[in-house]
């Protein structure tokens, strides 16, 4: 009998690993042109607003069903921008079952007969589409995930996560929103704009990440999934950063929404705490040098993982603990948590194959449903895709070229004139909050006729007062021993904060482009202003922001800017040390 | 992961683009081998490492496949497929460093600074034209600005043919002579970089090294542990040494210029008798008077 891995890796989905390699391998051969947006019959819009535009699309010329993502230029002082011509080169270069392909790029030109010559071209990223995202998915009351579909979709993960991080590639923005899925059951990791290069050697087998020889930026990881050596500021992180998303992807697959949505960064560390522990010397050496952890200190507290999950198994548990350790040097890696227990005890792993379809999942639909704009997620702190003020990009140097010196001096605010995704703000953070727990009913509730071609669920209890026993939201541990198996989302405050992402492109990059335009000016000349102190203002105005989320981001943004830069500046350093509070305690 | 190999000319591209064009053909080998060199130059001025100025190369040679020779000013382009390759990479270079070493190159008395004095309006204008060639030069690439280099190769079947290990310094004068081959390759009008993979690259520049340095190699057919054929490898070797005869023939009709434009190519067909109607974009009077007021203002 074949073993639960092979059983349930994707290459034995009825594909055999070399006829898959056959089927997807570039072809070397040529090098022609882009496409044209005309060779291209649109569908119909997958998502909008936030994050600009995905398009459904037919493919004339092949008949295949594409989604096609824009790309957003505005004011690019230095040509094509350069985070997405690194995140096309980096996609091109890479070909795996669990990885979104980049299958071309489409060019939509304006009319000749304009004569406007500044109106450049529109480029779209040709991608397969894929039915579902994960997040959207676990949003769905009709969808239940069954254990052998989890650990199914686990091992696509991790085998995914191995294939790129044994290319020296960190995705670095890993989160169920990223995760697509298809109704053959594929999974494939998703949205490339913060991936980069890294310089260490690869993960081997039982030795975790490795160690890191240099800093990275960082300013990166949507805060829900954002590890706690992030929120400390370590520079030297190594790929157990994207395992700790794994992590917490696993958990919401469990659960049926994110385990650890922190309103704010000290509150996402007092949550991470609060469910693995607080660290400890052992738990986490050195945690205490880390420039985040200057002034904090807590009472001790053990982790509450397996009360927590104890419905759910040994082994999952086992599993999460793996990945959410907070040592990242002790955090598994993806080779050897595909040899986890966990995917070779019964119920063994799905085969792709066998999973149940389910109506397709995008913002659009979800938004349709809910009858309200969907607040966006809090977006990671972004920083300098491939490249932050600390260095360079790694080439893919796989036919190992010479001559990566060191890099360049000043090249860390280049960002700035392209008006990339990471514009100098600090308030990228600022995204509204979720609209009030009153407000809202679950969308279970109000979709009575809904064209689901699921029978319709039980109505599950409603959790809104349960919500109470805990500020994150979590789910009392009584009544998870009451109800073991609920999965499905219920109206906790986070679970509407979510955009999909079709595209290697992703939401928060529009959007942050837009406030960018907003006030152009005001950025570029900042921009300059600050790129000597580099990501420092970055940090601070972050600290500065997380207390004006929950009101009115955007007029109290004008009014901060407004005030004196010293007192902006006290300000911050006012706020950053209330917020510390929290822990001094 | 495909690094160690790079996309190919198909037959279609090079006859289409060469045989097929009203472009003498020792023309458009000028062309080539003139703007290559300009990019190497530039790429020493700027101090990128070698293997970006080469990879900018390989680039300007597959843009040229797919767009014509004449569409843009050869120094024109040449400057954006180098601002373009550094930009991707670990070295990038500012506009500004790229359109002033450009300008001082093509100064024609580089010991007169102010014949490379590049005034805001000048700058602004050279900038924009260099973004928009690299609009072009991504779209005609379809966003295929991976290029693999035979250099590291080549470094690595030197090794593998444990030449390092001979007396003397025979074997750092085997590796010279090879890399030395290849960078010439790179400005071959040949377009040898599109029309074999890298690891035939480095075996044939082996192989010429080899026999230049007088270094015995294997007696068997080595080159076929390195994935060459033997036919492939008498090509390349022939094609390879073959530069310098490109090289006499250039300066026979170019003299000791450094580079050319497309004027001179213009000068030069109507000396030869032939008129093609696209390359002669010669800048009409408006917009040289434009083109002139724009500067005053820029300098006032």
């Amino acid at each position: 009998m074949a073993t639960p891995i092979q059983h349930a890796s994707p290459q034995s989905n009825g594909v055999s690993p070399r006829a898959f390699a056959a089927q997807h391998a570039r072809l070397p051969n040529n090098f022609r042109g882009c496409s044209r947006i005309t060779d291209y019959d649109i569908l119909g819009k997958l998502g909008e607003g936030t994050f600009g535009e995905v398009h459904r699309a037919k493919s004339k010329k092949t008949g295949t069903i594409v989604a096609l993502k824009k790309i957003l230029m505005h004011n690019e002082k230095d040509g094509f921008p350069i985070t997405a011509l690194r995140e096309i080169k980096l996609l091109k270069l890479l070909s795996h079952p669990n990885v979104l392909k980049l299958e071309e790029m489409a060019v939509e030109h304006h009319s000749k007969s304009s004569t406007d010559k500044r109106k450049r071209a529109i480029m779209y990223m040709v991608t397969p589409y894929m039915d579902h995202d994960l997040s959207g998915l676990l949003e769905n009351p009709s969808v239940k995930f069954t254990e052998p579909q989890i650990k199914c979709y686990m091992l696509q993960l991790l085998e995914g996560l191995r294939y790129l991080h044994d290319n020296k590639i960190l995705h670095r923005d890993m989160k169920a929103a990223n995760l697509l899925i298809n109704n053959k059951g594929i999974l494939q990791i998703a949205d490339f704009g913060l991936a980069r290069h890294y310089d260490e050697p690869v993960p081997v087998a039982g030795h975790g990440g490795g160690e890191a020889h240099r800093d990275y930026t960082t300013l990166v990881v949507t805060r829900w999934y954002r590890p706690p050596e992030l929120l400390l500021h370590l520079r030297k992180y190594t790929t157990a950063i994207d395992l700790w998303g794994v992590g917490c992807v696993f958990g919401e697959m469990l659960v049926g929404k994110p385990i650890l949505s922190g309103d704010s960064d000290p509150n996402q560390l007092k949550i991470i705490f609060d469910l693995v522990g607080t660290p400890t010397e052992e738990t986490m050496p050195g945690w205490k040098s880390l420039p985040g952890a200057e002034g904090l200190s807590f009472p001790t507290k053990p982790s509450t993982l397996w009360p927590r999950f104890s419905s759910y198994g040994s082994g999952a548990i086992s599993l999460l603990s793996d990945l959410l350790k907070l040592d990242w040097r002790k955090r598994v890696n993806a080779i050897d948590a595909l040899k986890h227990p966990y995917f070779h005890t019964a119920p063994l792993p799905a085969r792709a194959g066998d999973l149940p379809t389910f109506e397709d999942s995008h913002e659009l639909d979800r938004r349709k449903f809910r009858g309200q704009k969907a607040a966006p997620p809090p977006a990671p702190k972004g920083g300098t895709v491939g490249m932050g003020p600390t260095g360079g990009w790694g080439e893919p140097n796989g036919n190992g070229n010479p001559g990566f010196g060191p890099p360049n001096g000043g090249y860390g605010g280049y960002r700035q004139h392209n008006g990339s995704r990471y514009p100098q703000s600090g308030y990228r953070n600022g995204v509204p909050p979720p609209p009030p727990q009153e407000e809202r009913r679950p969308a279970w509730r109000r979709d009575d006729g809904r064209p689901s071609g699921l029978p319709p669920r039980p109505p599950p209890v409603d959790y809104h007062d349960g919500r109470l026993d805990r500020p994150d939201g979590y789910r009392s541990r009584s009544r998870e021993i009451e109800r073991p198996p609920q999965r499905n989302r219920v109206g906790a405050p986070n679970v509407d904060t979510y955009i999909p992402s079709y595209g290697p492109d992703s939401a928060r990059r529009d959007d942050r482009r837009r406030r960018d335009d907003r006030d152009d000016r005001r950025h570029h000349d900042r921009g300059e202003r600050e790129r000597d102190r580099g990501l420092d203002y970055d940090e601070r105005s972050r600290s500065a922001i997380t207390h004006s989320r929950s009101r009115s981001p955007i007029r109290e943004r004008d009014r901060v800017r407004e005030r004196e830069p010293l007192e902006r500046e006290r300000d911050r350093d006012r706020d950053r040390d209330r917020e510390r509070d929290i822990y001094r305690r | 992961m495909s690094h160690l190999s790079n996309p190919l000319a198909t037959a279609e591209q090079l006859y289409q683009k060469t045989s097929t064009n009203a472009l003498p053909i020792e023309l458009q080998d000028s062309i080539r081998f003139y703007t290559a060199r300009l990019t190497q130059a530039a790429g020493i001025l700027l101090r990128l490492p070698q293997d970006i100025t080469a990879q900018a190369n390989v680039l300007l040679f597959r843009y040229w496949l797919v767009d014509g020779l004449l569409e843009h000013e050869f120094s024109d382009i040449s400057a954006a497929t180098l601002y373009l390759t550094a930009k991707i990479s670990a070295s990038p270079r500012s506009l500004r460093s790229i359109t002033n070493v450009y300008a001082y190159l093509l100064s024609p008395t580089p010991s007169d600074p102010e014949s490379y004095y590049l005034s805001e309006s000048s700058y602004i204008s050279f900038r924009n034209r260099l973004l928009d060639i690299e609009g072009h030069v991504i779209n005609a690439l379809g966003f295929n600005t991976h290029v693999a280099l035979p250099h590291p190769l080549a470094v690595t079947y030197l090794q593998t043919l444990d030449v390092f290990s001979l007396p003397g310094n025979k074997g750092k004068d085997v590796a010279k002579r090879t890399i030395a081959y290849l960078n010439s390759a790179l400005l071959s009008p040949q377009m040898l970089y599109l029309t074999h993979q890298p690891a035939s690259l480095a075996t044939a520049a082996i192989y010429l090294a080899a026999r230049e340095i007088r270094v015995k190699m294997p007696e068997v057919e080595w080159w076929e542990v390195f994935d060459c054929e033997r036919e492939e490898l008498g090509f390349l070797v022939v094609g390879m040494g073959s530069l310098e005869g490109v090289a006499r023939r250039g300066r026979e009709v170019w003299g000791e210029k450094g580079w050319i434009s497309r004027e001179d190519i213009n000068g030069e067909l109507v000396k030869l008798g032939v008129n093609i109607g696209n390359g002669g974009q010669v800048e009409d009077e408006e917009a040289q008077m434009a083109r002139l007021l724009d500067e005053k203002v820029g300098d006032a």
